[in-house]
This record gives structure tokens, sequence and C-alpha cells, in this order.
């Protein structure tokens, strides 16, 4: 019993002592940021205050601005492929997504994207043999009130923030420059509650030095709508019945 | 074939292609403009990324022409009380649609009647929070 025990306990501590230190990675009386929420800049009656910043003026590489030609279509290319981790977190009003805490850090789903937003916050830094992904490799820590987030390790290949997310033109038009991620990209974001706790502020900084000549921060904001399902969203162009009928219309 | 049919042809083919895949702008739709149509209801067809709605309106002269509405995600309209089994075909219904600029039969829904008389819209923008 005594020799069946003993290991028994051993690894009892170690694995206490292992919760214990994932425990301690985050602070007592965590914000609560854990919920659905949706963009608030495009409801009426929202502060000022919590509303997406303009983007910056932005000045594109050469790499930038051919990727950006090329995407600025009334029919952008990749329409059913998941967003990239800007895109995910661009504030849009047209989708809620949901923050939730797992084993191992944060998960945020984002309605119009098959896949969820990992950001480990285990204290494990990123892989120096990283493959690229969709949303790349996400690692989270608080300080104080505030999650901070870096992101490295996407693939350049995710849906590029049209002008309906960008929230940068509006539905007569949306030929606004598509605004695109590479491989090259590096996010860091400060992500706190505000308006007490009633809003969340997503302070973004992009540095993509492949596609953009500097980097440049945002702000993006969403407001706390418990009354909301974040639900499902499967697409693939090509199972659409035909459009072709329906843009045209048929006489019988 | 004649070079002249080939030409055309193609084109007709390059058109299908085009609006084929051009389910995530509304671009092509005059905004400005609204039409208004009674018919019944063809089908609704509940997918992503847009759900479509065709309906059949008759001009009372013989001839049927078939309309399609395009409207946002089985998400925003289900968030709008839309369920896939809120039109049936043969259902009367009256819709209001921003039209193609090309002068084709199909827009963008801005409202769609219901014969028990429910107003429903095209799902976006999300309703704000009840108070």
């Amino acid at each position: 019993m005594v020799t069946r025990g003993l290991p028994c306990l051993v690894h009892g501590i170690v694995a206490m002592l292992a919760v214990g230190a994932a425990v301690a990675a985050e602070p007592e009386g965590q914000p609560n940021i854990w919920g659905v929420w949706i963009g608030s800049s495009g409801f009426p009656n929202v502060d000022a205050r919590y509303r997406n910043t303009p983007w910056p003026a932005l000045e594109f590489t050469a790499w930038g601005a051919a990727e950006s030609k090329r995407l600025t279509t009334p029919e952008t290319p990749d329409q059913c492929m998941p967003y990239g981790p800007m895109a995910h977190m661009s504030g849009t009003s047209l989708f809620p997504l949901e923050i939730a805490k797992t084993t191992k850090g944060i998960v945020v789903m984002f309605e119009p994207s098959p896949l969820p937003r990992r950001i480990f916050t285990d204290g494990r830094a990123h892989p120096d043999d990283l493959d690229q992904t969709w949303l790349g490799h996400s690692i989270g820590h608080w300080e104080g009130d505030t999650l901070v987030v870096d992101t490295v390790g996407t693939n350049g290949h995710g849906r590029p923030l049209n002008g309906y997310l960008a929230g940068s033109v509006n539905s007569k038009t949306d030929f606004s420059p598509r605004l695109p991620v590479s491989d090259q990209l590096h996010m860091v974001e400060r992500i706190r509650l505000v308006g007490g706790g009633e809003f969340l502020e997503d302070e973004i900084t992009v540095t993509d030095l492949k596609t953009y000549t500097r980097p440049f921060t945002v702000k993006h904001y969403w407001q706390r709508r418990p009354d909301l399902d974040v639900l499902e969203y499967f697409c693939i162009d090509e199972t659409r019945p035909p459009a072709a009928e329906a843009h045209t219309g048929s006489t019988q | 074939m004649s070079p002249l049919r080939r030409v055309l042809l193609s084109l007709a083919m390059l058109g299908v292609a085009s609006s084929a895949s051009a389910h995530h702008s509304f671009a092509m739709f005059d905004l400005d403009k609204e039409v208004t149509l009674e018919g019944v209801v063809k089908k609704l067809d509940w997918s992503n990324p847009h759900v479509w709605l065709a309906i059949s309106v008759a001009d009372g002269k013989g001839a049927v022409t078939e309309w399609s509405f395009e409207m946002g995600t089985t998400g925003m309209l289900t968030r709008a009380g839309w369920k896939s089994s809120t039109l049936k075909p043969n259902d009367q219904v009256k819709v209001v649609a921003n039209p193609l600029k090309n002068g084709g039969a199909s827009g963008r829904l801005v409202t769609v009647t219901l014969l028990d008389g429910r107003v429903l819209g095209p799902g976006s923008p999300v309703p704000p929070q009840a108070p």
C-alpha cells in the first residue's frame, strides 16, 4: 500500500503544484471579460468613447498595395476562408463574438469565422519552430486589469478586413481598399473592460512591414450582449444553389 | 459554332461566373432604389454565406418571372426572427428590395411582408438590446 500510495501522493502534489502555477499566472479577481459581445460602433446612442477609432492613413508597401488591389473587388476572392486575427477582432457590429475561459487560456469565438481563436495564458512562449496558421499563435498575460496578447505565426491567407467589417465604408460602395495582413504579422493587443464593465476595449497594434510601411494602432470596442447567442455559421460558396439564376432572373 | 455565337456564349459564361461569386458584396445592387413585388415563394435558400429568397412574379398577362433576393447570414436572420421554415413554397409574399443595377430580376431584400402581416427584414443590423 505504501509503495503504491507514495507515488500517488507525489503525483497528486505535482498535479496540485501544476494547477497552482497555472492559476498563479492569472490574478485573483480577474476582470469579467467572459460572455457574448458585439461591436458597439454600429449601434445608435452608444457613447462616442466606445466607438472604434478610425483607421489611420495607412501606407502600403509595394506588396501590400498589390495585395490590397487584388482583393479590392466586389467579389472578395477568398470568401469563406477563416479570418486572420486582425479581422477576427475587427469590432464589427454585424456579428457577435464570445469569450470563454479554457483550461489553457482563453478562446474567442467570432460567429462568421469557422475557427476559434485560442490565446494561451499558461505561461508558454511562442515556439521557435512555429508552423504558420490562419489565426497564428497567441499568448496572453494579465498586467493588472489588462490582458496583453501577442500574436505571430499567421499564414497570411485569412480573409482580409473588408469595408463592412472595418466600418470604413458605407454599404453603398463597399469598394474601400481591403486591409490585408501577411505572414509577417505581429499583433499586440491590450484588452480591458471599460464603461463600468459593459464595454470591452481592444487596443491593437499591428506591425506588418511586409504589408504596411510602419506599425499602427487602433482601438476597437464591443458592448456586452448577454441576450445574443453566437450561432453556427458554415460557409462553402460552392454549395450555394444557383446564384447565376438568382442574379439574372429567369422567365418561365 | 460561329465565331459570333462563341463570343456571345463566352460573354454569357463570364456573366454567370461573375454573379455566382458575388455573395459577399452588395455593390451590385442600387441601394438608392426600391422596387415592390408581389408573388409566391418558390424557395427559401437557407444557406451561408447569404440566404436567398426566390419568388415567382406574374405580370397578369401570362408571363411569370422569377426574382431572387439576397439577405444576411442564417445567424443574422435567426436573430431577426426568421426560421428556415418561415417561408414555404407557394406562400404569398410582398417584397421590397434594392434592385440590381444591371436591371436583372434580383435585389437586396429590404422587407418581406408575410401572409399573416408580419414584416421581416434581411437580418442586418442586429437589433439593439431590449431596455
